[in-house]
């Protein structure tokens, strides 16, 4: 049963299925509402959902932060994969300092802040998730570049989305070469159990070795066809800049999107100040 | 004298090595991102740290280069591509890491001295590890409420960061970054180097950390904790917030008219727009 139950996990993680969750991430939303939206916006629209939240600790502001963020993440369809890592991600990293605080002889009364601060977590991470997965990765970087981000940081946008694929499936082949060739030791006992998981670490290193003589060599083609193309004279020049983000525009979906927002928060402040 | 010969990098041989070490890096905390930790107790045994990687890229090339693009690399795949960005918090792990890369790369003069390397690896490991536990302890005194009055939270935090940090320095410190980094260096040596079309690195070329080298990892390093604790600003903005919270009922409901109002005139707009496109 339990050998079965690690089984079907492994299956669900295998290198393919990670291939697809993040090719899926980065390209497989373009026609959402989300993604139509100008990247210029979105960032100004994070800015302010990524920040505030850790400022105020009024309950019904944050709560209704939290359902916008929530809100957007679904307009933006974002891969099931992403969701999952961030629910572990929050719960695991409050409720385990929730049950450190037990110990230590905290009380029930130690729910309230830990919970205010998971609903900050959430709430900003949610929001982080909407813009950095709902837009495809030029339209990210080209924001990016023009709030005036490094030239640099863009390029390695754009760069690990065109590269990732490729990496990954280099890793694998070095990988499933390494476990053709190697004889892994028998894991039928306990202790045979731990030389088997300390041997496929072991081979995991193994692999980065081919992988850096082979990243490397790339590495070196990539920035020579760069340099062919005038790419560090670009990086600084204000003319191909100029030309670069004139594709971006900002449309009356931009600005609805940013009042609606704007209403939601207001009418959040409006009911804290009711209550 | 020809150009392989060089022992210092030429710009573009420096993009070289970003590139190179941003996607190493980065592929792998792709990796370490996805795949679940698993807790024994309160050992916690993470896939964490594949900083064998960066570590030993900055030690057989040039340190800030590898620095920067393991950083940059781990801020773009592992953070950004899945969506987990978090904002300021994210800076203080890119300088960390640097910081951290940084110090090992400086520190090996010879990679061939494998006692040098191996101090390195856990010198730069244990420096990253530990800031960020300084920076982890700081932030949940400032970002939780009341944080004197819940009792057991103060000493649970400082509990957890002091055993998550010697648990990850003796766990991953020495299994994953300081004996990989043995494996890898001196069989990279020679090898990789000719690829970029550099030449080794021999003893006596650059290296050392010296007190301009400590000063500016210290700047960065505050540079971190401020930008982390961007909450302590947020006392005063709290105050702003209560003041204006009590009397602005009339305040509030005016943002939301005009909120409405904004939303209004917005549809009113598009939809003209859209007919004049029609028409």
């Amino acid at each position: 049963m339990l050998n079965k139950l690690s089984e079907n996990i492994l299956d669900k993680f295998s290198m393919d299925f990670l291939r697809n969750q993040v090719l899926k991430n980065a390209y497989g939303n373009d026609d959402t509402p989300i993604a139509a939206l100008d990247p210029r916006i979105l960032l100004v629209w994070y800015l302010f959902f990524g920040l505030v939240p850790w400022f105020v600790n009024d309950l019904p502001f944050l709560l209704g932060c939290f359902v916008l963020v929530t809100i957007t993440t679904l307009l933006a369809k974002v891969a099931g994969l992403v969701l999952f890592l961030f629910g572990l991600g929050v719960f695991s990293q409050t409720g385990y300092l929730f049950l450190v605080t037990l110990l230590f002889g905290g009380n029930a009364s130690a729910v309230a802040p830990l919970l205010v601060l998971t609903l900050k977590v959430a709430t900003i991470s949610l929001a982080s998730i909407t813009v950095f997965s709902g837009l495809d990765p030029d339209r990210l970087s080209n924001g990016l570049m023009w709030f005036g981000c490094p030239e640099r940081l863009s390029f390695s946008i754009s760069y690990a989305y065109r590269m990732l694929p490729m990496l990954m499936e280099e890793f694998q082949n070095v990988l499933l070469s390494f476990r053709l060739r190697g004889n892994p030791p028998a894991h039928e006992t306990i202790w045979g159990k731990i030389r088997y998981l300390a041997y496929q670490i072991k081979v995991v290193i193994w692999a980065f070795y081919p992988l850096m003589l082979n990243t490397a060599k790339r590495s070196r083609t990539t920035v020579e066809a760069l340099e062919l193309r005038g790419y560090r004279y670009a990086a600084v020049n204000k003319e191909v800049k100029k030309i670069k983000l004139s594709t971006l525009q900002i449309r009356y979906d931009d600005w609805l999107f940013l009042a609606i927002s704007a209403l939601w928060v207001c009418l959040t402040v409006f009911v804290s100040t009711l209550l | 004298m020809n150009a392989s010969q060089k022992t210092t990098a030429t710009q573009s041989q420096k993009l070289m090595i970003f590139v190179l070490t941003m996607s190493l890096y980065g592929l792998a905390t792709l990796f370490t991102e996805l795949i679940p930790k698993f807790q024994i107790g309160l050992v916690e045994f993470s896939v964490e740290y594949f900083l064998f990687i960066p570590l030993t890229l900055a030690m057989l090339f040039d340190p800030l280069s590898a620095a920067l693009g393991a950083s940059t690399g781990e801020l773009v795949f592992s953070e950004i591509m899945l969506g987990q960005f978090g904002g300021l918090g994210e800076l203080e792990k890119f300088i960390t890491v640097a910081i951290g890369v940084y110090i090992a790369g400086r520190l090996v003069k010879d990679p061939r001295n494998k006692l040098a390397v191996g101090a390195a690896a856990l010198a730069g490991t244990g420096l990253q590890l530990f800031m960020g536990a300084v920076v982890d302890v700081l932030k949940v005194q400032f970002a939780v409420e009341d944080f004197e009055a819940v009792a057991g939270l103060p000493e649970s935090v400082f509990a957890t960061e002091g055993f998550a940090f010697l648990n990850d320095f003796l766990f991953s410190g020495i299994l994953f970054c300081m004996l990989p980094t043995l494996y890898l260096v001196p069989r990279l040596y020679g090898k990789i180097e000719p690829l970029l079309g550099m030449a080794p690195r021999t003893a006596g070329a650059e290296g050392g950390v010296n007190l301009r080298v400590a000063g500016i990892c210290v700047l960065g390093f505050v540079v971190a904790v401020l930008a982390e604790l961007a909450a302590t600003a947020g006392m005063a903005l709290i105050d702003w917030e209560a003041s204006w919270a009590e009397s602005g009922t009339a305040m509030a409901a005016g943002m939301v008219v005009a909120a409405a109002l904004a939303v209004i005139v917005l549809l009113a707009l598009k939809k003209n727009s859209e007919r004049n496109v029609a028409g």
